[in-house]
C-alpha cells in the first residue's frame, strides 16, 4: 500500500521514471530530496523554457500585429495614391473621349480634320505608366515562384494561427473604409484629403449638384473599392515582411489577397451597390437635364461597361448574377440604363488591368499611333498584307486594282502628323473588285482573289522600282481558274507553298500555285453552304479550317478532303445570318481558332475538342477582320464601328482602340494586319484608305 | 442605347459580307441621297445610280440640289478613273508596246506621257497605266484634295487636265482597239457618259473630243457598235 502511495506521489510530482522500480528503502531515503532530483530539475528547466518560449512567441505575435498595423497605414497611403492616379487617369480618358467625339462631330459637320494633330491618345498610357510605377514592387515576380512562396506562407501563417486574425482585421478594415465612403462624406473627405482629395470630395460633397458631375460620382465607388483591393494587397505584403525574417522568400501576396478577396468581395460589391443607389438619384437628375456632355459621357460609360463586361471572369459573373437577383426595382432600372453595373465592373476591370499591364508591359508597352496614310485607291480597300520582312505592303481594292507600297518612300505631308505614301506599282488584271489577298512567306509572290472568281498569282516587283516604269507582263505569273463565283478568302501555307481559297460558289479549294499541277483539292460542306473565310490550322499543317455564313466552322483534312471537326456555336438557330462569321484566323502556335462575327462577337475555339472556349462582345458593330501577331500574344480586330482594337490574347482584354476609317454605306473597316517581323500594324477601310500604325 | 441597337438590327445594312455572291454584290435597296449621312455620300449616290442603270446617263449626271458642284465633278471623275481600270485591263491583253509604240489616236497627235519629270513618248499601254496611276495619285493627293466634302477652287481647276489625259485612253482604244472599245462601251457606256460629263461641265474643249460618240447619241437609232 505504502509503495503504491509513494509511487503515486512520485509519479504525481515527477512523472513515472522510466522502467527501474526502486525498493521501499531507497524511496524513503530519497523522498525528502525528491524535489531536487536530476529529473526534477530537468523537468523544471524544461517547464521554464517552455514558458519563456511561449512568451517569446507571444511577443513575436504582438510584434507582427504592430507591423501589420504599420503596413495597413502604409497600404492605406498607397491606396490613396492609386486612387488619385486612377481618378486622374479616368478624367484624362474622359477628356480624350470627349475631344474625340468633338473632333468626330466637327469632322462630320465641316469635313475638316479638326485638331487631329493635337489629340494625343497616350493620355491613357500615361495613366497606365503611373500605375505601373506604384504597382511594380509586387508584380514583378514570375508566377511560378509566387505559387511556391504562397504555399510556404500559408503554412507559416497557419502554424502561428495568424491567418484568421489578419483576415478579421482586414475585413473590418475594409468595412470601415467602405462604411466611410458610403455614409459619411466628412470622413471620406479626410480619407481622401491626402492624395486624391479633389475628385473624391467633389463626388460626395456635391451630391446635390446636378451639373454633369456624374463622372466622378460613378467612378468613386469603383475606384475606392479598387483602392481597397490594392490596400489589401499592399498590407498583406507588408505583413509578410515579418515572415521574411524567418527565411521565407518574400515573393508572394496573392494567396492572402485571394482569401481576403473572397471575404472582401461581398462587402465591396454590397457597398458599391448601395452607393450606386445613392448616385442614381443624381443620375436621374442629370438625365433629365440631358445636356450634350452627359450624352457623351453616357456613351463612354456604355462602352466601358460593355468592354468590362467581356472581361469579367466567369465566377465573378455568377456571383454578380446572384446579386442582381436580389436587387430592387430601382436598381434594375438603373442597370437597364447600362450604368448600374458599371461600378462593380470597374472593380474587376481595374484589378485585372493593373495586373496584366504590369505583367505584359515589358513585352508590349507601346501605344500604336497612325503614321502612314495610304491614299490612292478610288474605292474601298478590301484587303491588305505585309511583306514578310521589308516595310512594304500590298492593298487590294474594290477599284479593281492592287497597289504596292513602300513605307520608306513617303511624300512629306502638309500636316506633319502622318506621312503620305505613294504607291509603287498598280496590279491590274481583275475584272471587278478585288476582295482578298495573301503574300507568300518568301515575299516573292502574292495572290489575289476577286469578285470575278479569278485568283491571280503575281510576282511582286522590286520594292524600289520607279512607279512609272515600263509595263512588264510577267508580273502576272498565272491565274487560277476554278471558282465560279466571287473569291472571298485566301490563305498561304509557307512550308509547302500551298494556297487556300474560298468562294461564294460554296467551295474551298487548295492550290499549289507554283507546281505543274496547280489544283489539289476541293472541300465542301453541304449543310453549311457558302464559306466566308479560310485558314490553315497552324499547329497541324495538314488541316484547314473554313468558316461559313451558317456561323459554324469546319476543319478539313487536306489529304482526304473530309471534315474532321465542326466548331459549332449551336444554341440559337433562329437567326444564324446575324451571327455570320466574317473572318477566321488560326493561332500561329496553339490549337486555337478565332472567329469574327457579324453579331459583334469574337469567339475562340479549341481545335482539338471543337468546343468554344471564349466568346466576347468585342465591338459596337459587326467584327469584320482579325489578325494575330506573329508571336501569338496579341489579336487585332477591325469592325464596321470604324475602330480597330488590339487585344491581349492571354486574358482577352482590350489594350488599345483606334478610330481609323470612315463609313461608306454601312461598311467601315474591311481588313487589319500585323507585319510579320516589324512593328507595324495596318487597317484597310471602305473609305478607300489604308493606314499603317507604328 | 441598346434599344437603338435593336432597331438598327432590323433596318437594312448595306454591306457586302464575305461570301456574298457576285450577282448580289452591292445589291441592296436604294438609299435616298438626303438620307446618306456619310462623308462619302456623293460617291455612294453616283455608284448607286450607275449600278441601277449605267445607260441612264442624264440621271447619273443630274446633280442633286444644294450639292457642291466641285465635289460633284470631283467624285464623278474619280468614278471615271476607277472604271477606266476595266478598259486598261482589257487593253493589257492586246495593246503591246511592240505594236502600239506611241500613244496615238488619229495620226494628228502623239501624246507625251506627263507622268515623268520630262514628258516622255511612252508606249500606249504604259501611257494608259501611267496616266491612270498619276490621276489616282493626284485625285487622292492630300495636298490638292484633302477633303471629299469640300474642294478648293484652285483644285477644281486641276480636274480639267486629268480629264484631257484620261480621255486619250478612250480615243486610243476607239481608233486602235475598236473591238475592245465597243465591248467595254456596251457594258458600261463609260465613254458616252464621260463625253457628256466633260461637255456639261465644260472641262474639255469640243475639238478634243475626237471619239464620235455624241453624234451617235444625237441619232439614237444607231447603236454605238
Amino acid at each position: 500500500m505504502e509503495d503504491n502511495t509513494l509511487n503515486h506521489q512520485n509519479g504525481g510530482q515527477m512523472g513515472p521514471q522510466g522502467g527501474s522500480m526502486p525498493s521501499n528503502k531507497q524511496i524513503e531515503e530519497q523522498n525528502p530530496k525528491a524535489q531536487y532530483s536530476i529529473p526534477g530539475i530537468l523537468h523544471f528547466i524544461q517547464h521554464e523554457w517552455a514558458r519563456f518560449e511561449l512568451e517569446r512567441s507571444q511577443w513575436e505575435v504582438d510584434r507582427a500585429e504592430l507591423q501589420a498595423r504599420i503596413a495597413f497605414l502604409q497600404g492605406e497611403r498607397k491606396g490613396q495614391e492609386n486612387l488619385k492616379n486612377d481618378l486622374v487617369r479616368r478624367i484624362k480618358m474622359l477628356e480624350y473621349a470627349l475631344k474625340q467625339e468633338r473632333g468626330k462631330f466637327h469632322k462630320l459637320k465641316y469635313g475638316t480634320d479638326l485638331q487631329q494633330g493635337d489629340m494625343k491618345p497616350p493620355v491613357i498610357d500615361e495613366g497606365f505608366d503611373s500605375q505601373l510605377d506604384t504597382d511594380q514592387s509586387y508584380v514583378s515576380v514570375p508566377n511560378s515562384t509566387w505559387k511556391q512562396g504562397r504555399q510556404l506562407l500559408r503554412q507559416y501563417l497557419q502554424e502561428i494561427g495568424y491567418t484568421d486574425r489578419i483576415i478579421d482585421v482586414r475585413s473590418t478594415r475594409v468595412r470601415a473604409l467602405l462604411g466611410l465612403n458610403n455614409n459619411n462624406a466628412e470622413q471620406e473627405e479626410n480619407l481622401n484629403g491626402g492624395g486624391g482629395g479633389v475628385n473624391g470630395n467633389d463626388s460626395n460633397k456635391r451630391a446635390s449638384d446636378t451639373q454633369g458631375r456624374r463622372t466622378p460620382n460613378k467612378k468613386t465607388p469603383g475606384s475606392l473599392a479598387e483602392a481597397m483591393m490594392l490596400d489589401t494587397e499592399a498590407s498583406v505584403m507588408a505583413n509578410l515582411d515579418f515572415l521574411s525574417n524567418a527565411d521565407v522568400d518574400m515573393d508572394d501576396d496573392d494567396d492572402m489577397s485571394d482569401e481576403v478577396d473572397l471575404e472582401g468581395a461581398d462587402d465591396i460589391e454590397d457597398e458599391v451597390k448601395v452607393s450606386s443607389k445613392h448616385n442614381k438619384e443624381k443620375n436621374d437628375n442629370n438625365l433629365g437635364l440631358g445636356d450634350d456632355v452627359d450624352a457623351i459621357a453616357l456613351e463612354v460609360f456604355n462602352e466601358l461597361n460593355r468592354l468590362s463586361e467581356t472581361e469579367k471572369k466567369q465566377d465573378i459573373k455568377t456571383e454578380q448574377g446572384d446579386w442582381n437577383k436580389g436587387l430592387n426595382d430601382d436598381e434594375n432600372i438603373d442597370s437597364s440604363l447600362g450604368l448600374g453595373e458599371l461600378a462593380q465592373l470597374t472593380v474587376n476591370n481595374d484589378a485585372e488591368t493593373t495586373y496584366d499591364i504590369a505583367s505584359s508591359k515589358e513585352a508590349f508597352r507601346k501605344t500604336w499611333n497612325a503614321k502612314y496614310t495610304l491614299r490612292s485607291h478610288f474605292d474601298g480597300v478590301r484587303a491588305l498584307a505585309f511583306h514578310p520582312n521589308e516595310p512594304v505592303l500590298i492593298t487590294a481594292s474594290e477599284d479593281h486594282t492592287l497597289k504596292l507600297w513602300n513605307l520608306q518612300k513617303t511624300v512629306p505631308a502638309k500636316k506633319s502628323a502622318s506621312l503620305d505614301v505613294e504607291p509603287l506599282y498598280t496590279f491590274r488584271c481583275h475584272a471587278g473588285p478585288v476582295l482578298c489577298l495573301a503574300i507568300s512567306g518568301s515575299g516573292e509572290h502574292c495572290y489575289s482573289g476577286g469578285l470575278d472568281g479569278a485568283i491571280n498569282c503575281w510576282n511582286i516587283p522590286n520594292s524600289n522600282i520607279d512607279p512609272y516604269d515600263l509595263f512588264e507582263p510577267d508580273i502576272l505569273s498565272s491565274t487560277l481558274q476554278g471558282h465560279s463565283d466571287a473569291v472571298w478568302g485566301l490563305s498561304v501555307l509557307n512550308s509547302r507553298q500551298h494556297l487556300l481559297s474560298c468562294s461564294a460558289d460554296g467551295s474551298v479549294k487548295l492550290w499549289a500555285p507554283h507546281s505543274k499541277v496547280q489544283f489539289l483539292n476541293t472541300f465542301t460542306s453541304e449543310q453549311d453552304g457558302v464559306p466566308s473565310s479560310v485558314d490553315f490550322t497552324r499547329d497541324e499543317t495538314n488541316r484547314v479550317v473554313a468558316s461559313y455564313a451558317s456561323s459554324h466552322c469546319v476543319i478539313f483534312d487536306t489529304e482526304t478532303a473530309k471534315p474532321v471537326m465542326r466548331l459549332e456555336s449551336g444554341q440559337e438557330t433562329a437567326n444564324v445570318n446575324a451571327k455570320q462569321i466574317n473572318k477566321i484566323v488560326c493561332h500561329p502556335t496553339l490549337p486555337l481558332t478565332i472567329t469574327a462575327h457579324e453579331d459583334r462577337h469574337i469567339r475562340f475555339w479549341d481545335n482539338n475538342t471543337g468546343k468554344m472556349v471564349h466568346s466576347m462582345v468585342a465591338h459596337l458593330e459587326a467584327v469584320t477582320s482579325l489578325a494575330v501577331d506573329p508571336n501569338g500574344l496579341y489579336l487585332l480586330s477591325g469592325s464596321h464601328d470604324c475602330s480597330i482594337r488590339l487585344w491581349h490574347l492571354d486574358n482577352k482584354t482590350c489594350v488599345q482602340e483606334i478610330t481609323a476609317h470612315r463609313k461608306k454605306f454601312d461598311e467601315s473597316i474591311l481588313d487589319v494586319a500585323f507585319h510579320p517581323t516589324r512593328p507595324y500594324i495596318a487597317s484597310a477601310g471602305a473609305d478607300g484608305l489604308a493606314k499603317v500604325f507604328v | 442605347m441598346s434599344k437603338m441597337k435593336m432597331a438598327d438590327g432590323s433596318t437594312i445594312l448595306r454591306r457586302n459580307r464575305p461570301g456574298t455572291k457576285a450577282k448580289d454584290f452591292c445589291r441592296w435597296p436604294d438609299e435616298l441621297f438626303e438620307e446618306m449621312d456619310s462623308t462619302l455620300a456623293v460617291q455612294q449616290y453616283i455608284q448607286q445610280l450607275i449600278r441601277k442603270d449605267p445607260s441612264n446617263i442624264d440621271l447619273i449626271l443630274k446633280m442633286p440640289e444644294s450639292q457642291d458642284e466641285g465635289v460633284w465633278k470631283y467624285e464623278h471623275l474619280r468614278q471615271f478613273c476607277m472604271e477606266l481600270n476595266g478598259l486598261a485591263v482589257r487593253l493589257q491583253g492586246e495593246c503591246h508596246p511592240e505594236t502600239c509604240t506611241q500613244m496615238t489616236a488619229t495620226e494628228q497627235w502623239i501624246f507625251l506621257c506627263a507622268a515623268h519629270k520630262t514628258p516622255k513618248e511612252c508606249p500606249a499601254i504604259d501611257y494608259t497605266r501611267h496616266t491612270l496611276d498619276g490621276a489616282a495619285c493626284l485625285l487622292n493627293s492630300n495636298k490638292y484634295f484633302p477633303s471629299r466634302v469640300s474642294i478648293k477652287e484652285s483644285s477644281v481647276a486641276k480636274l480639267g487636265s486629268v480629264c484631257r489625259r484620261v480621255y486619250r485612253i478612250f480615243s486610243h482604244a476607239y481608233f486602235h482597239h475598236r473591238s475592245i472599245f465597243d465591248e467595254f462601251e456596251n457594258e458600261t457606256c463609260l465613254c458616252k457618259r464621260f463625253t457628256q460629263f466633260v461637255t456639261k461641265y465644260n472641262l474639255m474643249s469640243k475639238d478634243n473630243l475626237i471619239v464620235p460618240i455624241l453624234e451617235e447619241e444625237s441619232t439614237p437609232g444607231e447603236s454605238e457598235a
